[in-house]
């Protein structure tokens, strides 16, 4: 589809430029923005794509920060090589969910449940977690931030605004290339009638394992992210459940299963949200919990109202016949 | 002629593709298939009829994998394929429908029949031609690119043959595609599977309702009553076979 790749450019290259003429805290709304939409993009590979739905994401998020930061911080691991191990240890975690909830027939509902209660029992076990700080939270040096340092990821936001966006970057084009192959056919097939996909040849069980699993390793990288941008972890925030929430609402809002919707999804939210932040401050007003009082509004809203989510209502509008891209090479 | 017979008779021949000896299957205690046998020949078009709940459709997901056996034996190309995971014997080379259809909702028509091309190898090329071929094979080419929640019935049985056929099978179970077909769309289909079979050598075993479609195609006919094969032979043999006119076609049976 052409012209949906030439607006990708064209926004790719707003992007690559648009952050030098940003302050400081709009810059910080557009890390989250990209951060969000890298997040959604992750785990809408599980849920979008092969329909297992996700409730406990903050899991692998926390997992990937708590571990690179901790190779970092005790041992002086480089952020890199602390990053393969983050993704090895979100993908055996993710392996050993999958495993049991799919050796033994788990699904729907309870398989949500069943990620819920991943998150929650590690965020309590990290709280009590010693060698990280426990619940009084770990903190990674904070360096002079003028200096950047790619291969250490310590630096100036600059630089981690160009990482948010390769994340965003890599997570869409990870996600393009999945749907085209035979991983993304049998992980739709799985989502759309299991039954029909194991007589048409597959193997359920294993593809749903790998649907887990490279949502997991992709998130893991969010997770360094987060790790390295905000220097301080705490099981609290990071392994909270209001956070998985947040990580599955701008590809909901979005479209789920589609690869536009978590970035669409994450910008209108994120815009919104920090939109409505900075008109209380401005008018001197303290509502606590307007930020998720706004969330519950959006969603829905959403769902009222688009509940295929916004990017398939506005392909449509667009005449766009379908974003899964199946008509390039055409006979 | 009997079961016994027509074993017999096959095993004359060479060995069969698909060769099913005393297969039972009970749920909670009802009988849904009782030591039934039958086999097919490579390169033959067997059809399995007979009334409602005749325990038709358990016999197809005991030969695909969907159930195991209690008892007996299911041998495929030699090889025992009986309690096997059903993708698995998708990819020893049986392809199967639904009788009630199963399609992938959010897909579009090729990316339907593509999940089954993608059989045996993840090159998107091969997946593509195969399912394009089994798409122009049933006339749903012009389809391709409408979602599969958009297709009328017939449309959608038709699809469960194309996803069937893109896996290139060597044996193709259909379950009822013709239910609910108009006399000329049958007689399409009915040409289609002739041309699959004569030309690509395709074994196919199918459940049918449509007489007329069991007679235009079947080369051989087991007839399934209460679970047991009651008869078997040419279609002309079955239909003149006074038990199956008893339990199945009744007496003033014509076609």
């Amino acid at each position: 589809m052409q012209r949906s790749r030439l607006g990708l450019l064209a926004l790719l290259a707003v992007l690559l430029v648009v952050p030098l003429a940003l302050d400081r805290y709009l810059l910080s709304v557009m890390i989250l923005i990209l951060y969000f939409a890298f997040v959604g993009q992750a785990w809408n590979v599980m849920m979008g794509f092969a329909g297992q739905l996700s409730l406990g994401h903050a899991l692998y998020v926390g997992l990937g920060a708590y571990t690179s930061a901790a190779l970092f911080q005790h041992f002086g691991v480089n952020p890199w090589l602390g990053m393969v191990a983050a993704v090895a240890i979100c993908v055996a975690m993710a392996s050993v969910i999958g495993w049991l909830a799919f050796r033994f027939g788990i699904g729907g509902t309870y398989f949500a449940l069943l990620t819920i209660a991943f998150a929650e029992f590690t965020r309590i076990g990290f709280d009590h977690f010693g060698w990280v700080g426990a619940s009084g939270g770990f903190f990674l040096k904070v360096v002079q931030q003028d200096r950047v340092d790619l291969l250490h990821l310590r630096g100036h936001p600059l630089m981690f605004y160009y990482l948010a966006l390769a994340l965003a970057v890599l997570g869409f084009l990870a996600s393009a290339w999945l749907l085209r192959g035979r991983l993304g056919f049998y992980f739709r097939a799985i989502r759309d009638n299991e039954e029909a996909a194991r007589a048409a040849g597959v193997d359920v069980f294993r593809y749903k394992i790998y649907a887990v699993q490279i949502s997991a390793g992709m998130t893991a990288l969010a997770g360094v992210f987060f790790a390295f941008y905000y220097n301080n972890l705490f099981p609290e925030q990071i392994f909270h459940i209001s956070r998985s929430i947040e990580i599955i609402l701008a590809p909901i809002i979005g479209g789920v299963g589609t690869l536009f919707g978590p970035i669409l999804g994450a910008a209108v939210l994120t815009t919104l949200s920090e939109g409505i932040n900075a008109l209380l401050t401005m008018s001197g007003y303290e509502i606590p919990g307007a930020k998720q009082i706004f969330y519950g509004v959006a969603l829905g809203l959403a769902i009222m109202f688009m509940p295929n989510g916004i990017w398939p209502a506005i392909a449509n509008r667009l005449g766009f016949r379908r974003q899964d891209g199946d008509d390039d090479d055409d006979g | 002629m009997t079961t016994a017979e027509a074993r017999a008779a096959t095993r004359d021949a060479a060995a069969p593709m698909l060769d099913v000896v005393g297969v039972s299957k009970s749920f909670r205690g009802l009988k849904a298939v009782s030591t039934a046998s039958l086999s097919v020949a490579r390169g033959e078009i067997v059809a399995l009829i007979g009334p409602n709940g005749a325990g038709k459709t358990t016999l197809f997901n005991l030969v695909a994998g969907a159930l195991s056996p209690d008892q007996g034996t299911i041998r495929f190309l030699g090889a025992d394929i009986a309690g096997e995971r059903p993708d698995r014997v998708c990819a020893a080379g049986i392809g199967r429908t639904f009788q009630i259809v199963k399609p992938f909702a959010d897909m579009t028509v090729l990316e339907n029949a593509m999940v089954g091309g993608f059989r045996g190898t993840s090159d998107r090329r091969l997946a593509r031609s195969r399912a394009e071929r089994a798409l122009r094979s049933l006339d749903m080419w012009l389809q391709r690119e409408r979602p599969a929640s958009a297709l009328t019935l017939p449309d959608r049985k038709r699809l469960e043959v194309a996803r069937a056929l893109a896996t290139e099978p060597t044996l193709l179970l259909l379950d009822e595609v013709m239910a609910g077909l108009r006399p000329t769309e049958t007689d399409q289909m009915v040409a289609a599977f002739r041309r699959l079979n004569a030309e690509h050598g395709l074994t196919i075993l199918l459940i049918e309702h449509v007489m007329r479609a069991v007679m235009a195609l079947a080369q051989r006919v087991y007839v399934l009553h209460h679970g047991e094969i009651i008869a078997s032979g040419t279609p002309q043999q079955v239909t003149t076979d006074p038990r199956v006119l008893e339990s199945y076609l009744g007496t003033g049976a014509t076609h």
